[in-house]
């Protein structure tokens, strides 16, 4: 059934009841999972400097997270569109650690060349979120430790 | 080669950058887990955990998909990740919606946490409050219990120490407690046998009054200073000023009464003394004057007739009628005596007497005459009277009018008995002289020391017995009570004050109540 499925979604032709998805679609689908994904990073942030959590080291260090996975969403959703816009022939060689690119061909080119460099972002991001919830879990630590009066 | 530049940089990024994010996001599921242990009870560390398994999810998806690519690639195999790169791009989107739609939810779950929270927060402060109250609960307790009794003492001491007679009644007018004043003013001597048993109603003397006592009551809810005449137990009477109020409860009507008795018997008394010896005094002045001015015609018209007498012999007509009006004139003449007497406007002669033996004096006149009207004297004397600075003759007088009117009350066969007693002080001594006759009706009570007041037929009385023994004690500084019960006998008691030092001859021509002319 899953592959009556999947191979009817090749075949626009045949399809009455369903509307046939061709390529675009899934890059729009995941842009907008991009969009989605900063905006819900935007609420938390939001959220946390509304309850005044961002007082705290832990919160505070989550919410720099939040606001790198921003930048990041940003990054990419502009990486994903910039891609689109450079030809195949920028690119040069065999897909591998020798491939090149020609950026003095286009501006495009220099901005494909930097935002494939997201990963400087999203490290970052959850190495933030990581350090967040370590000092979190000190600070529940200690305040068991801490004797009750 | 000049215008390129190496994709490398690029390559060793992205696949040290997608290593890094699988490891990191795994640490964070760990953190993530720590907390969530350590307060299983925080909604927040669980959106912190599912939270980090998205991004971690994430992080697997879109890096397995990154390595997959590269090491796919370098091992010339791109047919392979052109068949995968649609699923790794699905579940990369599916991460990042995954990711978003939790912390979207977490803001309601955050909302409704923080409601349960305030919620929690109140039951354990209500908790604790609780926790409080029971703790001091016992020491409210013996606290409120130490006032109220203090509070039941005072008003006890209050209640029982009253003067007033206080009384409290259910419903029907039944006792439910009443103080020791209440109990000897009734003639009771412990409450049990009034309080249950009898009902306040049954004390009055006339029905009419507890009728209206009662509908006052009914209507109004209170009365004050109620004049109403009780009966003791032992059946005398009593004058209260009463007041009470309802007791109402406003839905099952009237649940009881409470009342303040103020028994004004000895002053009512007291006041009709005065009233009486007023009224006698105004009788007193206007005797002695009518006395006096009938006095000196009656001595010369009695002279002139003697004088008429001596000239007209015995046996004619004009000696037979002279005679009558001598007689007629004599009466007349006795009649101003007594008015004198009464109005104390006659000499008195005091020496040391022995009443004792001047009641013994009168008895044995009368006690014949008794005999044989088949009326048994009593005595009871008392041998230890002191000695009476007074009229001994006029004394016997008063006795002697009051045994003819105890002799007249019995009207066939009785008894009447006379006593002496004296005051525990030996101040005063107290003539008694009971008679078991008809009584006197209350009221001509206050009359029966009016002058000419008699209850006796035409001719039989002047009315000025009673007057002129009245008179004579208060000469001597003393009082006639009268008790009298209709039917069952009159008591005079005359009182007189024991006197020191030398007799003296009066000739008081003051009038009853001790008024100066």
């Amino acid at each position: 059934m899953l592959a009556s499925v999947l191979g009817m979604s090749g075949t626009a032709d045949f399809a009455w009841a369903f509307q046939s998805h061709p390529a675009p679609e899934g890059l729009y689908a995941h842009q907008l999972a991009h969009v989605f994904f900063a905006a819900s990073m935007g609420i938390l942030t939001y959220w946390l400097h509304r309850n005044r959590l961002s007082n705290q080291s832990g919160w505070r260090l989550i919410q720099v997270s939040c606001v790198l996975f921003i930048a990041w969403n940003v990054v990419t959703f502009s990486g994903h569109w910039v891609e689109e816009l450079i030809s195949d022939n920028m690119l040069q060689g065999y897909p591998n650690w020798n491939q090149r690119i020609a950026l003095g061909s286009s501006p495009a080119a220099v901005f494909y060349y930097v935002l494939k460099l997201d990963h400087l972002l999203c490290v970052p991001a959850i190495l933030c979120l990581v350090l967040g919830l370590r000092s979190l879990y000190k600070q529940v630590l200690a305040k068991a430790e801490t004797p009750h009066e | 080669m000049s215008d390129t530049y190496p994709m490398a940089p690029v390559w060793f990024v992205d696949v040290c950058g997608s290593a890094a994010m699988v490891v990191l996001s795994f640490a964070a599921v760990w953190y993530a887990r720590r907390l969530v242990k350590a307060q299983p009870a925080n909604a927040m560390w669980t959106y912190v955990l599912w939270f980090s398994a998205a991004l971690a999810g994430f992080a697997v998806s879109r890096s397995v998909g990154h390595i997959a690519k590269r090491c796919l690639l370098l091992l010339n195999m791109p047919d392979v990740w052109v068949a995968l790169r649609p699923y790794s791009g699905a579940v990369n989107t599916l991460a990042f919606v995954v990711v978003a739609a939790i912390t979207l939810f977490f803001q309601r779950v955050d909302k409704i946490n923080w409601g349960i929270r305030q919620d929690k927060h109140a039951l354990e402060d209500a908790g604790r409050e609780v926790m409080r109250l029971n703790r001091n609960l016992e020491s409210l307790v013996i606290q409120r219990t130490e006032e109220l009794s203090r509070s039941e003492k005072k008003y006890r001491r209050v209640f029982e120490g009253s003067m007033d007679m206080i009384f409290i009644l259910d419903g029907d007018a039944r006792f439910l407690d009443i103080n020791q004043a209440g109990l000897t003013s009734l003639g009771y001597a412990a409450k049990e046998d009034l309080v249950g048993v009898l009902d306040f109603q049954s004390f009055f003397v006339h029905e009419t009054d507890c009728t209206r006592l009662m509908n006052d009551l009914r209507m109004n809810g209170f009365v004050r200073d109620r004049e109403c005449r009780l009966r003791s137990k032992d059946g005398s009477e009593l004058f209260v000023l009463l007041s009470s109020t309802a007791r109402n409860d406003g839905q099952s009507g009237i649940t009881g009464y409470e009342g303040i008795a103020k028994d004004v018997t000895a002053r009512l008394l007291m006041e009709k003394q005065l009233q009486r010896a007023d009224k006698l005094a105004s009788l007193g002045q206007i005797s002695t004057g009518i006395a006096h001015e009938i006095n000196n015609p009656l001595g010369v018209m009695l002279g002139y007739t003697q004088l008429l007498l001596r000239e007209n012999p015995a046996g004619t007509q004009n000696h037979d009628d002279l005679k009558i009006i001598e007689k007629h004139a004599r009466n007349c003449k006795t009649v101003v005596d007594d008015l004198l007497k009464f109005a104390r406007g006659t000499r008195t002669n005091k020496t040391p007497i022995d009443v004792n033996q001047c009641v013994q004096e009168v008895l044995s006149l009368v006690s014949h005459q008794f005999e044989l009207d088949k009326i048994t004297l009593a005595t009871g004397l008392d041998p230890h009277l002191p000695t009476l600075v007074a009229d001994g003759e006029k004394i016997k007088q008063v006795f002697m009018n009051l045994l003819m009117n105890a002799r007249q009350a019995i009207k066939k066969s009785g008894t009447i008995s006379v006593a002496t007693t004296t005051d525990p002080d030996k101040k005063s001594v107290r003539i008694s002289i009971r008679d078991t006759g008809c009584g006197i009706p209350d009221e001509l009570v206050d009359k029966i020391f009016d002058p000419f007041f008699t209850t006796k037929p035409v001719g039989e009385g002047t009315g000025l017995g009673l007057s002129v023994s009245y008179g004579i004690i208060q000469d001597h500084n003393g009082r006639i009570e009268a008790h009298s019960e209709v039917g069952r006998g009159s008591t005079f008691s005359v009182v007189l004050p024991v006197t020191t030092g030398a007799p003296a001859r009066s000739a008081s021509l003051s009038e009853p109540g001790g008024h100066s002319t």
